[in-house]
């Protein structure tokens, strides 16, 4: 059930642990195979055409032998008879299942979330009959400076349009990122010409058919187009109706096999919570590849295959604005929030030599377990580099990579592609530097 | 929505945007105002954020280890705290 990044995986995966298996995929959306995260380029004119975003034509699947449904809406499943029921009423028998039915954008649950008019980035074909408004548009409203909501606002102002960002909260992406990760990011935007509305809570949506704007806390923003940006829930009503075991998160309850309470089903991707690394709290609503690498795990399985999912420590990165963020697990503002104690390591450092043409900074900041020092956190922006340093922070806290550790590390010194002083280490250094200053031991 | 998911959503608001305003007050200069001040959310952030804030991280750790979810299933992977994992249950479906 479901036809995104968990649902495609799973089918593949399914397929290669038994090539006889009979495989088939429901959707209620018209395609599979594109990438839908890579919409908001398109609408910011950084990739020319959606058909650039479509990675398989739907012959592909037919070819691999997968029997997909499109435009085909599942009413109910029922678990215990090992049969899910389309919306015509027609019942479908399973062997093993797969629930992969993703997300949905939370309720701005304010008046006019029923106008016309009001963009939601999910479906590529929805996306394609927006896009030519844009040409017209002048000005944008983006609700909530979610990840999506980052990515819409650098998209729309890069598409010269005046944008508008509403958010609750008193910096962007603030359940995520620290606010001095955020600062350039904002002061990039703020070049751009975005408008940034924070601490600006959303009261409704206005117009009569049509959204012609949005009013706030702060005033009416009148606009030509809204975008709603909100956090991505679990689409589970099915999975709740047929008794699924559901978690804090609202996402189904899974083990590392990507098996839900229910024998024979198995989930993937948004709709499920699994574990994060190092305090094994659920989390909900990750990333594409996490949903994809779930997807192949609940599909081997389903499959009679072998595989395990682990507890996740979140590596994330984008664009935003003229800078790149990304982070690992924790943040200052999200281990604050949940009491558990740090100690932080910070450095500015520089991405290539300073000599060279197309050096950027890099504000690397590294959050310790402070009796052990492993890594427990971390969070960059700087102009290049910072996917790569994500990924290999999340691998340094997984294994429990220490902060002295990372202050000896060796590095690529070449200059086109790295300083001399790489700076993850030199942030490391900066924290022991901090511990031997306050008499504690390193 | 289950009491577990219910205390989630509220317990996360709250601590969030008090750990936001002590970051806006280090980074930014000033904390945010605070909006909404029924006696609900007094009832959090008077109470609710102050109280969980006593508890010594490791029993706040170990009370959300409780609470029901993915957490509770078998995961080979464990964090050196939480010790060895148990044996792997039963894999047939």
């Amino acid at each position: 059930m479901g036809g995104g990044a968990a649902g495609i995986g799973a089918a593949g995966a399914a397929k290669q642990a038994d090539p006889d298996a009979r495989i088939t995929v429901f959707t209620e959306f018209e395609d599979v195979g594109y990438s839908p995260c890579g919409i908001p380029y398109v609408h910011g004119r950084e990739i020319e055409t959606f058909q650039g975003l479509i990675l398989q034509g739907k012959e592909f699947y037919e070819n691999a032998g997968f029997d997909i449904h499109y435009e085909t809406t599942v009413a109910s499943l029922d678990a215990a008879g090992h049969a899910v029921v389309l919306a015509s009423g027609e019942r479908v028998p399973y062997d093993r299942l797969v629930v992969a039915t993703g997300f949905n954008y939370a309720d701005p649950g304010v008046p006019g979330s029923d106008l016309e008019g009001l963009h939601y980035v999910k479906n590529i074909r929805r996306a394609m009959e927006w896009d030519p408004i844009l040409d017209k548009a002048r000005t944008a409203v983006v609700v909530e400076a979610s990840p999506l909501g980052l990515e819409m606002t650098t998209a729309l102002a890069h598409r010269g349009l005046e944008t508008h960002l509403v958010d609750a909260h008193p910096w962007a992406l603030s359940e995520v990122a620290d606010p001095d990760i955020m600062k350039p990011v904002q002061d990039s935007w703020a070049e751009m010409g975005v408008q940034m509305h924070f601490n600006a809570k959303l009261e409704a949506f206005l117009g009569d058919k049509e959204v012609r704007g949005v009013r706030t806390s702060e005033g009416e923003i009148p606009a030509d187009v809204v975008v709603v940006c909100t956090h991505k829930q679990p689409n589970n009503h099915l999975a709740r109706e047929a008794g699924l075991e559901i978690g804090s998160t609202g996402g189904i309850v899974v083990d590392e096999r990507m098996a839900t309470s229910a024998g024979g089903v198995f989930a993937a991707g948004d709709c499920v919570e699994v574990p994060q690394g190092f305090t094994m709290l659920p989390l909900q609503g990750l990333s594409g590849s996490h949903a994809y690498a779930q997807g192949k795990t609940a599909g081997t399985n389903a499959a009679n295959g072998q595989r395990t999912y682990d507890p996740v420590f979140v590596p994330w990165g984008m664009v935003a604005g003229k800078w790149m963020i990304g982070g690992v697990s924790f943040g200052e503002t999200t281990a604050g929030a949940l009491g558990m104690p740090y100690h932080l390591g910070m450095a500015q450092g520089i991405s290539r030599a300073r000599y060279y043409p197309g050096m950027q900074k890099i504000l690397v900041k590294l959050l310790a377990e402070p009796k052990t020092l492993r890594i427990i956190g971390a969070q960059l922006v700087g102009g290049e580099g910072i996917k790569e340093r994500a990924d290999f922070l999340a691998v340094c806290s997984k294994k429990g990579i220490t902060m002295r550790d990372l202050a000896v590390m060796e590095n690529v010194y070449s200059p086109p592609i790295g300083a001399l002083n790489e700076p993850i280490s030199l942030a490391a250094q900066n924290g022991l530097a901090r511990l031997a200053q306050a008499g504690k031991s390193t | 929505m289950a009491f577990a998911e219910w205390l989630r959503v509220n317990s996360q608001h709250y601590l969030l945007e008090a750990s936001e305003r002590e970051m806006a007050e280090k980074y930014l200069g000033a904390a945010p105002p605070l909006t909404g001040g029924g006696l609900r959310a007094q009832f959090w952030r008077r109470v609710f954020v102050p109280a969980y804030r006593l508890v010594p991280w490791s029993w706040r750790r170990s009370l959300m280890q409780m609470m029901p979810g993915s957490h509770r299933r078998q995961w080979t992977y464990r964090p050196s705290w939480k010790g060895r994992a148990p044996p792997p249950s039963d894999p047939s479906p």
